[in-house]
């Protein structure tokens, strides 16, 4: 057996594992998928709003703060103006004036983290709320993700993040993988191993997270950073499947990718930072770690026997278009026939399991069901366009060019 | 351990560790069963043919010694034998590229590239013997290229002598063998026609052309 065979066998050994994993994550858990728990106590809570040139969308968000059913007096809304270069602190400032609950922290520009971190220390609120300026959480959300904390050992929750804008075959394809991302970290929370609090709306316990030092501002994702750390001081974190946040999502490809370096390079700083913890006591340790690791190796695996498939079709085509133009072509219909190979079973295999994990995902979510040709797109075409972003990530890791790339 | 792990909510890991082993456990076994049957089929139709190619053989003494009255009999049976070998030879060479996990099928290979060559031989002598009315086509091609533009190259020219053989039909006998496997009857053959790169295509054991040749170009080199 050649050495590329057997790399394609641990491929697909690895993939039919992992969505095993979450098919029996699901059907044993399908009827809690929607359950969070009762909250019995008014936490106070404090939202930090950080605000980089946010003009557009910065007054959505904060009424939809405002509106979120919880009492006046236990919310505590703080806007953090980055060094903005439009109107967001005008805005801000209005805002201030129109409700009593808001208050401006006017900065100069450092960063998502540091914005954080300066708002950590004015934050009253027993638990602290972050909130991208371009999200806008449903009015029932706190409602849903509040009784989770509760339980002293639960250190973060996050929520659902669902699409606002969706003008595009690319806004299009995020709905469906947003519904994926967010299905996929509730079944995570069944094995407490939910690792990323997502940016539009998750939760902490504001002591928790000063004691851990607040956000790493070098990290450029400092919400996957932020629960790896909880997560390896033995805390748990949850996911409310039913609380609801809006996001504003990239709508030109351009963008999109830049989202998705920045995504992919804080995931990787982050592996980098906490790979110490690798096979260490718990969910963290045992599952996150080397789950999060192994799935950074098989997408750059996977692109390299996408590249080495291509490269060996393409110079076959290459060398062979000189006979092709005398009216002599390399292919022929009806050329190929199908036999059963080790491989094609272990393809099928997989490519079943894969289309029923993400058919039963888009049940569970906003999306409904979709149809096997709008699955087979998402899964063969959009989610191939994962290694692009990936590869200039770890290009720009390696030459240690790291900086905040979506603004 | 185990039965600390069966016993939490964490066993859905035990338990798909334990199902992704059974999916690559029936995976293994049923690709191991269809390759060997696969293999067992070249091999099966290996010794037909090995029968086949002395029956020939023996005939070919027979004309040499006696008379050449019932060549056309020769001839058709040569043919046949050709058109098998041939088919059985794609056949091959198509199942050596599924098999993914066992490695039998070049000692089979080598044994027909021997076989090919003995056709070959067994259909110089009916030629001169019998004064037959057809033609020749030996192409000798490398059995593992590593060069893409080879591949190419010699995936063009076995089609250009599939459509070839299929217009000419018995008129034409046509013999890929692969030229690389270090088999000295082989390697004879290559000395004999001064073969020093694969592919070439040699008509009736004058002509070599090295290289794709259009269809046109071949025919221009064949007698009927």
């Amino acid at each position: 057996m050649n050495f590329f065979t057997w790399v394609y066998i641990f491929l697909f050994f690895f993939g039919i594992f992992f969505l095993t994993i979450f098919m029996f994550l699901h059907y044993r858990n399908r009827y809690r998928l929607f359950s969070s728990p009762a909250f019995t106590k008014h936490y106070s809570v404090s939202f930090l709003v950080p605000a980089y040139n946010e003009q557009n969308s910065l007054v959505e968000t904060i009424e939809a703060i405002v509106n979120i059913d919880y009492p006046t007096d236990k919310k505590e809304i703080i806007i953090i103006n980055d060094g903005s270069k439009d109107n967001t602190k005008e805005i801000a400032l209005e805002l201030v004036k129109k409700y009593s609950n808001v208050k401006l922290l006017d900065k100069t520009n450092s960063g998502k983290a540091n914005s954080l971190n300066e708002a950590l220390k004015k934050a009253t609120g027993e638990l602290i709320a972050v909130v991208d300026a371009d999200s806008y959480p449903q009015k029932d959300a706190l409602l849903k993700m509040i009784g989770h904390f509760d339980d002293s050992s639960v250190g973060a929750v996050t929520s659902r993040v669902l699409v606002k804008n969706k003008p595009n075959w690319l806004g299009k394809f995020q709905v469906m993988d947003y519904s994926i991302i967010a299905w996929t970290r509730k079944l995570l929370d069944f094995v407490d191993s939910v690792y990323v609090t997502n940016g539009p709306l998750s939760m902490y316990r504001t002591a928790l997270v000063k004691k851990l030092g607040g956000f790493d501002p070098k990290n450029l994702t400092e919400d996957i950073e932020i629960t790896w750390h909880i997560l390896s001081e033995g805390y748990k974190t949850r996911m409310s499947y039913d609380a609801i946040v809006y996001t504003t999502v990239p709508e030109d490809f351009k963008t999109w990718v830049k989202q998705r370096v920045r995504w992919n390079l804080g995931g990787l700083q982050t592996v980098q930072k906490y790979g110490w913890a690798m096979f260490q006591k718990g969910a963290f340790g045992h599952f996150v770690i080397p789950y999060v690791t192994a799935s950074f190796i098989f997408a750059i695996i996977g692109f390299i026997l996408f590249f080495r498939y291509i490269w060996i079709k393409g110079s076959y085509n290459f060398f062979s278009w000189y006979y092709s133009l005398q009216g002599y072509p390399f292919w022929r219909y009806f050329d190929y026939t199908v036999s059963f190979t080790l491989l094609l079973f272990l393809g099928i295999c997989f490519f079943v399991l894969a289309i029923w994990y993400y058919n039963l995902g888009f049940r569970n979510s906003e999306t409904g069901n979709k149809s096997v040709i709008k699955i087979v797109a998402y899964s063969f075409f959009y989610r191939s366009l994962y290694v692009i972003p990936l590869i200039i990530a770890i290009y720009k890791l390696a030459r240690g060019d790291i900086r905040w790339y979506t603004k | 351990m185990v039965y600390k792990i069966m016993n939490s909510r964490f066993r859905i890991f035990l338990e798909s560790a334990i199902i992704s082993m059974l999916i690559l456990i029936i995976g293994f076994s049923f690709g191991l069963y269809v390759e060997s049957n696969r293999n067992d089929k070249i091999i099966e139709n290996y010794k037909n043919y090995e029968i086949q190619a002395l029956d020939l053989k023996l005939q070919n003494y027979y004309y040499q010694i006696m008379d050449s009255s019932s060549c056309k009999q020769a001839i058709e049976q040569n043919f046949q034998f050709a058109e098998d070998i041939y088919l059985t030879g794609l056949e091959l060479e198509k199942f050596e590229e599924l098999n993914q996990i066992t490695d039998e099928l070049l000692r089979e290979k080598k044994r027909y590239s021997l076989l090919k060559t003995e056709l070959w031989l067994n259909t110089l002598l009916l030629k001169k013997k019998c004064d037959a009315s057809f033609d020749t086509i030996a192409y000798l091609y490398a059995g593992d290229p590593t060069n893409s533009r080879i591949v190419a190259e010699q995936k063009i020219i076995s089609n250009v002598l599939k459509d070839l053989k299929k217009e000419k039909g018995n008129l034409l006998v046509l013999l890929p063998v692969a030229g690389d496997l270090g088999l000295n009857a082989v390697e004879l053959q290559k000395r004999v026609h001064n073969v020093t790169r694969l592919p070439v295509i040699i008509i009736n054991e004058e002509i070599v052309l090295e290289g794709f040749n259009s269809i046109d170009e071949i025919k221009k080199y064949l007698r009927f």
